[in-house]
């Protein structure tokens, strides 16, 4: 069985009387790709930004590659593998899509700029956005703003990538097509954890799903069984039985 | 979203073709030429210019110095300081300090009093980073206020007298202008030049990428905290040089004068109207402040009015300044700091070069 490369343990987290996330287990292996599901409100996002340093926990600890990561800044998270995209793309909008790549690249993989430059050029191809390589990040839709949020976290060459609702509104074509990349990204030795709404999407891909309600896990399994779950499907689909 | 042949790259170091990056274009080069040959007029002015004219210069890179760094420290590092002027007045006071008092070259003294604004950013950024947006602003005004309230009650520097540069005195005009003139190209080259450098260098993706987004810029590599503390004190280091320069040429220096926050407005001025976050835009808004200055600071209360006026619909209507205007309607950009991507390199994948 492949090794723990992220681990959690009893995360918590409140927002004043608000108790976001209340001690949560987290485990993943390398290689493997983790959906997490979850109604909204349910503390995806803020486990996210604790993964990536954005958030500071209150308490319990996270262990990254057999080392705690403390209160590390997100900066250093990044230079040691953790890569993130967010729910609402945050792109460099006065820079090209070329350039978003090249800050990722050279500052979270640390690459010299002739290697940065070959590697952003690379993933652009790969993730379709080559044309627009030098049109502003603020210009792009909002669809190429999620290919670009996807594309620049992969620039930073991560080990762990963390994607957040990525497949939010994207046809039914570009969500397959998203699953296909998703894969190839898995081939690369790159562990995932994907929050998302879109089920089909998270279903086609991941090995594992873990379901939060109110901060609270309340199922991690096999996905055909977490989806079987009585209590899944009451909070996460509204269905009673 | 993609093909269906997709192939991500294995790792960064994969065999991957090389690829062509484009950092200059036609209208840059011509600008680089252009300020070559400025340079060179600029250093020997002495000996072919008037005396009018070369304190004209003087003054217009003052102008230029200070609010370059102000850009940088406004238009990158997201730090709207209002208080540069305690920069401006204690380089100032440490040059005429060093020069009348210690019998240091005032020349020589002009490049060691950067270290005193230097190392006053020190705790003015310990004590002011954890403020935002306005709260900081407020806060550098505070302490500009605060250090001219010391100067004006330290005898030692003359208190609110002032001091004089009377050792200027054993040069003659000629030298006197040789040695200013020379001393404001190599400011321009540090804080003009050496910010252009710097926007090209790999800090300079940062510094951009910290301007557009902070919290993608530190979770994608960069960091932000120390980045932004460097630019604070290198910001106060170039602003002090200019205000040395500045109160050499003047020979006379007073708390009023030096802590002035009109210092702090010409740099808003300048940047805000000319564009911000471009050097382009702070040369177009040093120049119009300097002509607007020149001629027409006569006029007083109206002038002043017609200045804020001008920063206000600015703000209102074309927040990326005059430059920005331009470069929205033309592409000529003189000084880039991007990066085309044209693709693979014609040489390595076998086409024609």
């Amino acid at each position: 069985m492949a090794q723990i490369i992220l681990s959690g343990t009893g995360i918590s987290k409140s927002y004043g009387a608000l108790r976001v996330l209340q001690g949560v287990d987290i485990e993943v292996r390398a290689g493997e790709i983790l959906g997490i599901l979850g109604p909204n409100g349910a503390g995806k996002t803020t486990l996210f930004n604790m993964i990536s340093g954005d958030a500071t926990l209150d308490a319990g600890e996270f262990t990254f590659k057999g080392e705690a990561l403390r209160s590390e800044a997100p900066h250093k998270r990044c230079r040691r593998g953790i890569g993130r995209t967010y729910q609402i793309p945050k792109p460099y909008a006065g820079m090209t899509t070329f350039e978003n790549l090249m800050v990722a690249a050279m500052f979270g993989a640390s690459l010299s700029e002739r290697q940065a430059n070959a590697f952003c050029a690379s993933i652009l191809e790969d993730c379709g956005l080559a044309a627009k390589a030098n049109l502003t990040a603020g210009s792009l839709t909002l669809l190429d703003r999620k290919r670009l949020e996807l594309a620049r976290a992969l620039a930073s060459n991560p080990s762990l990538l963390l994607l957040d609702e990525i497949a939010g509104g994207l046809t039914e074509e570009e969500a397959r097509q998203l699953v296909e990349l998703v894969r190839q990204i898995r081939q690369r030795n790159i562990t995932i954890i994907w929050i998302e709404h879109v089920l089909n999407a998270i279903m086609a891909v991941a090995d594992r799903l873990l379901v939060l309600n109110f901060g609270e896990k309340i199922a991690d399994g096999p996905p055909k069984e977490v989806i079987a779950n009585p209590d899944v499907q009451r909070v996460y689909m509204g269905i009673e039985a | 979203m993609t093909t269906a042949n997709i192939t991500l790259p294995t790792h960064p170091g994969a065999s991957i073709p090389d690829v062509t990056v484009i950092r200059h274009t036609g209208s840059s080069r011509i600008a680089a030429a252009a300020c070559a040959i400025l340079l060179v007029a600029m250093i020997s002015m002495p000996w072919w210019g008037q005396s009018g004219h070369i304190r004209w210069v003087v003054e217009f890179s003052v102008y230029l110095a200070i609010a370059q760094m102000w850009n940088l420290l406004a238009g990158y590092a997201g730090l709207v300081s209002v208080g540069q002027q305690a920069f401006v007045g204690v380089a100032g006071y440490t040059m005429f300090v060093l020069a009348s008092n210690f019998g240091i070259n005032p020349f020589l003294a002009v490049w060691l009093s950067v270290l005193v604004p230097g190392l006053l950013a020190l705790p003015t950024y310990a004590l002011l980073h954890r403020l935002d947006g306005p709260y900081f602003a407020i806060g550098t005004w505070v302490v500009a206020e605060a250090v001219k309230l010391i100067v004006l009650n330290i005898g030692y520097v003359n208190a609110g007298s002032g001091m004089t540069l009377r050792v200027m005195s054993q040069y003659t005009l000629h030298q006197r202008e040789v040695g200013i003139i020379w001393l404001c190209a190599s400011m321009l080259l540090v804080t003009v030049g050496g910010s252009y450098w710097l926007l090209r260098s790999r800090h300079g993706l940062a510094l951009t990428a910290m301007r557009d987004n902070p919290v993608a810029a530190e979770s994608q590599g960069v960091n932000v905290k120390r980045l932004r503390f460097l630019i604070f004190v290198a910001a106060a280091m170039g602003t002090g040089l200019a205000g040395s320069i500045y109160y050499m040429a003047q020979l006379r220096i007073t708390p009023a004068a030096g802590f002035n926050p009109s210092w702090a407005n010409i740099c808003i001025f300048i940047v805000m109207v000319g564009g911000v976050g471009t050097i382009e835009g702070v040369l177009v808004g040093a120049l119009i402040y300097f002509v607007a200055d020149r001629f027409f600071a006569q006029y007083g209360a109206v002038y002043m009015v017609i200045l804020g006026l001008m920063t206000l619909l600015t703000a209102l209507y074309a927040r990326q300044g005059i430059w920005g205007l331009i470069s929205s309607r033309i592409h000529i950009p003189l000084f880039p700091v991007g990066r085309k991507l044209i693709g693979p390199s014609p040489a390595k994948t076998g086409g024609t070069p």
